[in-house]
């Protein structure tokens, strides 16, 4: 039977090519009628025949575009139009749903080989790519996605190109920033002084000698610059942390291929297609000890960050025989933007060798995402390039409410009709500079849907830079308490909105009642929260300097729990810092400068000092990561010891975790030159009976309590942490939720926060 | 009698005695007070006046004590504001049981630096009360000095390029004042910069046309300061902490302390902003005179409009800090 069907395709389905694969399908199908995007989505009208409409409508299910993400497939029996033939229409500006901003893409496999082939027009053209792969977010002006309104506007097609655009069947059908070397954009080597060495090819072969020299090129990619140079010469990475003012933090390589990466690092199958997706993020993969790679690219750390090329002048750089794998690291002095402007160039100048630049600007900055796997899922540490900017559905009525996010690993968050649009991974905003990207993008982004700062959502800390910028502007302001966030973060990311337990194990946030929390035991939704149980306050002398500096964590803890012993302890564990420490105990005493924490990151830096592992931090979380990538060093023994710990009722309502007991046996097993790999085993494995018993504790109290759990906070990046207190919990018939889509540490909060703030309004 | 009782705040004849024996010996006895009041011809159109109470402890202290420091305090208030310092009033709150030896000494210290910085000091004030009311000894003093038309601070010409110079290292009070407390144990043996500035700042007027404004950094430090300027009178300053001079020893008792030298108080130590053509010229009086040896030009007004407001700080790593008043939370945001 002949038959009309209305197609309503939502999701991410524009600027990957649907509409060419829609007209593809009407020639297999013989169908007619129109296929065009509005701001719902893609819709189809179709008619033909009902066995081979069918036939389509399983195809658009099963095989969509590789960079296609189907949401919502609906389907409407139409009246015949008698439609001729099959045509693909202009955009419509309308629509119900909010618009999908594309993102970035890793080069497909076609493209790849056409720039490998000889007989190509695009030979070994750096910016080669079609409607699967290229270009997106960055280089957007504003919606909707057409050239006119992206960055490759100046580059007027050829006509070569501009047949491939407007023909249908083709694989470059619509895809907006098409190019090839006769019209679009050229790649430029420079040295320091910013003379222009060489053009194109030439500049790229140049540039593999440079690296291979041992030089640093900063390189523009996607989303910005990332400083290059040769993975394997320990010098040259010793030279490149000077330069970036980065003494220990870990740097991403990129590897040549999997194979090299399978040669430098233990991988799975699983973490083989994240590696390969079409996002292309870092993935963090245990390295082999007996590498080639130095140890300075993470110093002190069994895990490494790797990526494989995902752009075409990547893959050109690759090409070439002599290299394998360079450091791949974001070109910016630590804590500032990252650089991305060709007016940027005076200042790279400063942190690198040489410069090798091209002519398409990029419009927004993006880092590159960092993901781990668990075993079980992917994690996302960092969530940006490729993952984002993907709109979130959501029950909660979240429109036009924005969500400022934290003061690290920031993110914010934008809430349109049911929708809540993340920002990518922005940084610290410990600076100006970082504050200034952070509103041009919160700008970019309220352009892009239309939301006015009304309602805006933010942490209750008084000193976050959000809690200034809000105060400027014009809005009613929901403050919302740091944890809270946390724990409507995983409700959310999970789909789950009936109030539920939270363990929150995480840095530093600011409590409610003016101390540090940050090991919290909380029972809520994002109407309101309780809070049930936490560790106990010890001081963190120094402030912020403490959070730097872990060792003043572990004397603050010691001085307070034992005054005297204590002291003693100290003085052995710490010997180089005796004047220090008899200062501490009067800052303690005299409660200077000395606020009261409870937290979980506090207590992994006290330990980790107390441990001799990490007693100043040059990077965030330094000491908790190279504590517990002890967990990963060895194949460790199974075994169900740990130290004590005491729960105490405080108050009727609120339990109070003490693991005096634990650090004291800690510093013995210490002194007595136990293990270091066995007490830190013995460490977590406390922290995970710690939860286990508390949520017990808790439900016995009130058995009343929801069985749920959502795990969040930064130290559940952990992920042993993480899998050992979910799998107790479960054992116990607790229902364990972890995060699925968005970070558990402090870039995840914004997503809470805008939730939360839904709900209070 | 070695220490003060109840008796010497009754207004009888152990008061009379107190004054004579501590206050007149130091003193003097102007003609001025002869009345309930001092009475005095004042040589301009336009006074400033300014009081302020000082309550420090430990009340004595290296480089000073409280009474040095009500006359500094007051004398560098006046001075900041364009003015002469002309005379002073001083009241004293002094807890029963205090040390006579050590009111003497106090009392003397503040005719000495009246003395040095050519104030008089007109007109005072004592009361003593029950133990525990006060803490050993609180001073109030007041102000009063004479402006002279040309030396008026102009802080609408403040411009886009003009110059900010300290007169020398910052945060030596707040450190000397935590160091001398016994508790904390021997921090530095840096001492208080506590000094009158009056006599350096009146050269520095009569010799610099383009002085937009004066401040001198006390309590909140030179950050809370500048914050103040930017926002009073819309202006961004943005200071390059490589070049703000500090003692290595208040940077290294600061290190311990997790303090910011930035945010600690000073009372020897004037900021101000000048025309970027006087820069050098203001830069060479300070560095001629004891008090502005290693005066330094920290930083400039960027930007000076409606909009502006900030005190930008240039970080030695290259990123620009937003400094804020000095905050009474210590809360660590790292999370
Ligand atoms: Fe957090
Ligand atoms: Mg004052
Ligand atoms: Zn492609
Ligand atoms: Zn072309």
């Amino acid at each position: 039977m002949y038959k009309a069907i209305k197609i309503i395709v939502k999701g991410k389905v524009q600027g990957v090519g649907f509409r060419p694969f829609i007209y593809a399908l009407s020639k297999k199908y013989h169908f007619n009628g129109t296929v065009q995007n509005n701001l719902d989505g893609v819709i189809i009208l179709a008619e033909g025949e009902e066995g081979q409409l069918e036939k389509m409508l399983d195809e658009i299910k099963r095989y969509p575009p590789k960079l296609a993400k189907i949401n919502e497939v609906t389907i409407h029996q139409i009246p015949l139009a008698q439609y001729k033939e099959f045509t693909i229409i202009p955009s419509q500006e309308n629509g119900r749903s909010i618009p999908w901003i594309p993102s970035d893409a890793a080069i497909c496999e076609n493209c790849l080989e056409e720039m490998k082939d000889p007989s190509n027009r695009r030979f070994q053209y750096p910016f080669i790519n079609c409607t699967q792969c290229g270009p997106r977010y960055t280089i957007i002006n504003r919606l909707p996605y057409d050239r006119s309104n992206t960055t490759m506007k100046v580059f007027t097609m050829c006509h070569d190109c501009q047949v491939e655009y407007e023909n249908p069947t083709n694989r470059r059908h619509h895809a907006q920033p098409i190019c090839c070397s006769v019209c679009g954009p050229t790649v430029t080597l420079y040295n320091q002084r910013g003379e222009s060495l060489a053009e194109n090819q030439s500049a790229i072969i140049q540039t593999v000698n440079l690296i291979k020299q041992g030089k640093i090129v900063a390189i523009k990619g996607i989303g910005g610059f990332h400083l290059a140079c040769d993975a394997y010469q320990e010098k040259v990475v010793d030279q490149l942390r000077l330069k970036k003012k980065r003494p220990q933090k870990p740097l991403a390589i990129m590897a040549k291929s999997l194979e090299v990466v399978r040669k430098l690092c233990f991988i799975s199958s699983y973490e083989e297609d994240i590696l390969t997706s079409s996002e292309m993020p870092i993935v963090i993969l245990q390295r082999k000890s007996e590498g080639i790679l130095p140890s300075n690219i993470s110093p002190g750390l069994s895990t490494i960050g790797v990526m494989l090329p995902y752009t075409p002048l990547h893959h050109l750089l690759f090409e070439n025989k002599k290299l394998e794998c360079i450091i791949m690291t974001s070109a910016n002095p630590s804590g500032l933007p990252i650089l991305y402007r060709d007016d940027h160039l005076e200042y790279l100048q400063n942190i690198c060798d040489y410069i090798l630049t091209h002519n398409r600007k990029i419009n927004f900055p993006i880092d590159d995402s960092v993901v781990q796997y668990d075993g079980k899922n992917t994690i996302f540490v960092r969530r940006a390039r490729g993952f984002f900017p993907v709109p979130r559905k959501t029950t909660s009525n979240v429109d036009q409410i924005i969500a400022l996010g934290g003061n690290q690993k920031n993110t914010f968050s934008v809430g349109k009709k049911n929708s809540i649009v993340m920002s990518s991974h922005i940084g610290d905003l410990e600076n100006e500079e970082m504050i200034d990207s952070f509103k041009k993008q919160l700008h970019h982004y309220q352009a892009f849907l239309g939301v006015k700062e009304v309602n805006v959502a933010v942490d209750k800390h008084p000193l976050y830079a959000s809690t200034s910028i809000v105060k400027e502007l014009d809005c009613n302001i929901i403050s919302i308490q740091h944890h809270h966030a946390h724990h409507v973060s995983c409700m959310e990311d999970n789909g789950f909105n009936e109030p539920c337990l939270g363990i929150i194990l995480d840095g530093t946030g600011y409590g409610e009642d003016g101390n540090i929390w940050g090991f919290e035991f909380l029972y809520g939704d994002a109407k309101s929260f309780e809070r049930l149980a936490h560790l106990k306050y010890t001081p963190l002398p120094g402030g912020e300097k403490a959070v730097k500096e872990p060792w003043r964590n572990a004397v603050g803890m010691l001085l307070y729990y034992w005054p005297q012993e204590g002291k003693e302890l100290c003085m052995k564990l710490f010997p180089e810092r005796l004047k220090e420490i008899n200062m501490m105990e009067q800052m303690i005493v005299h409660q200077m400068n000395t606020p009261m924490a409870g937290t979980c990151g506090r207590l992994f830096d006290a330990i980790s000092a107390i441990l001799g592992i990490c007693s100043i931090s040059t990077y965030e979380g330094e000491a908790a990561i190279k504590l517990s990538d002890y967990m990963n060093k060895t194949v460790l023994e199974s075994t169900d010891e740990k130290y004590s710990f005491h729960i105490k009722t405080n108050t009727p309502n609120l339990l109070q975790l003490d693991l005096s007991p634990m650090i004291y046996q800690i510093i013995q097993d210490k002194l007595q030159q136990q293990s270091i790999t066995a007490i830190i085993q013995k460490f977590h494995m406390t922290l995970v009976s710690c939860g286990i018993q508390v949520v017990s504790k808790l439900l016995r109290n009130r058995p009343e309590l929801n069985r749920t759990v959502v795990l969040s906070g930064g130290s559940f990046q952990n992920v042993f942490l993480a899998s050992e207190i979910q799998k107790g919990l479960e054992k116990e018939g607790f229902n364990v939720y972890t995060h699925r889509n968005v970070p558990c540490n402090d870039g995840g909060l914004s997503l809470g926060q805008i939730i939360i703030a839904a709900h209070q309004l | 009698m070695q220490r003060i009782s109840l008796a010497h705040g009754e207004g009888g004849e152990l008061t009379h005695q107190l004054i004579q024996e501590v206050f007149i010996q130091s003193f003097g006895h102007s003609e001025q007070t002869q009345f309930d009041s001092a009475i005095l011809p004042i040589p301009s159109q336009t006074i400033a006046i300014t009081t302020d109470s000082y309550v420090v402890k430990p009340i004595f202290f290296p480089g000073g004590n409280i009474g040095k420091l009500a006359i500094t305090g007051t004398v560098n208030d006046l001075a900041v504001s364009g003015a002469i310092p002309h005379v002073i009033t001083a009241g004293f709150m002094i807890e029963e049981g205090f040390p006579i030896k050590n009111l003497k000494e106090i009392v003397h210290s503040m005719a000495g630096e009246a003395e040095k910085s050519g104030v008089n000091i007109v007109a005072g004030d004592t009361k003593v009360v029950e133990k525990g009311s006060v803490d050993g000894l609180f001073i109030n003093t007041t102000g009063i000095g004479v402006i002279q038309e040309e030396h008026r601070l102009k802080p609408e010409m403040v411009q886009e390029g003009d110059s900010v110079i300290v007169s020398g290292t910052i945060g030596d009070h707040g450190i000397a004042i935590l160091s001398a407390r016994q508790e904390l144990g021997l921090l530095t043996d840096v001492k208080s910069d506590c000094a009158s500035l009056n006599h350096l700042i009146h050269e520095l007027l009569a010799e610099i046309k383009g002085i937009r404004i004066m401040r001198d950094p006390t309590r909140g430090g030179l950050a809370t300061t500048l914050v103040e300027l930017c926002e009073d009178f819309h202006f961004t300053v943005e200071i390059d902490e490589a070049s703000v001079p500090v003692r290595k020893d208040v940077q290294g008792a600061c290190d311990i302390l997790g303090y910011d030298p930035l945010y600690l108080a000073n009372e020897g130590k004037v900021v101000m902003i000048v025309d970027s053509n006087d820069k050098q010229k203001a830069l060479d009086i300070l560095k001629n005179h004891e008090l502005g040896r290693n005066a330094s030009v920290i930083g400039q007004i960027t930007s000076s409009h409606a909009q502006s407001g900030k005190l930008l700080l240039k970080t030695a790593v290259g990123t620009t800090r937003r400094l804020n008043r000095l905050s009474g939370q210590i809360l660590p945001r790292i999370c």
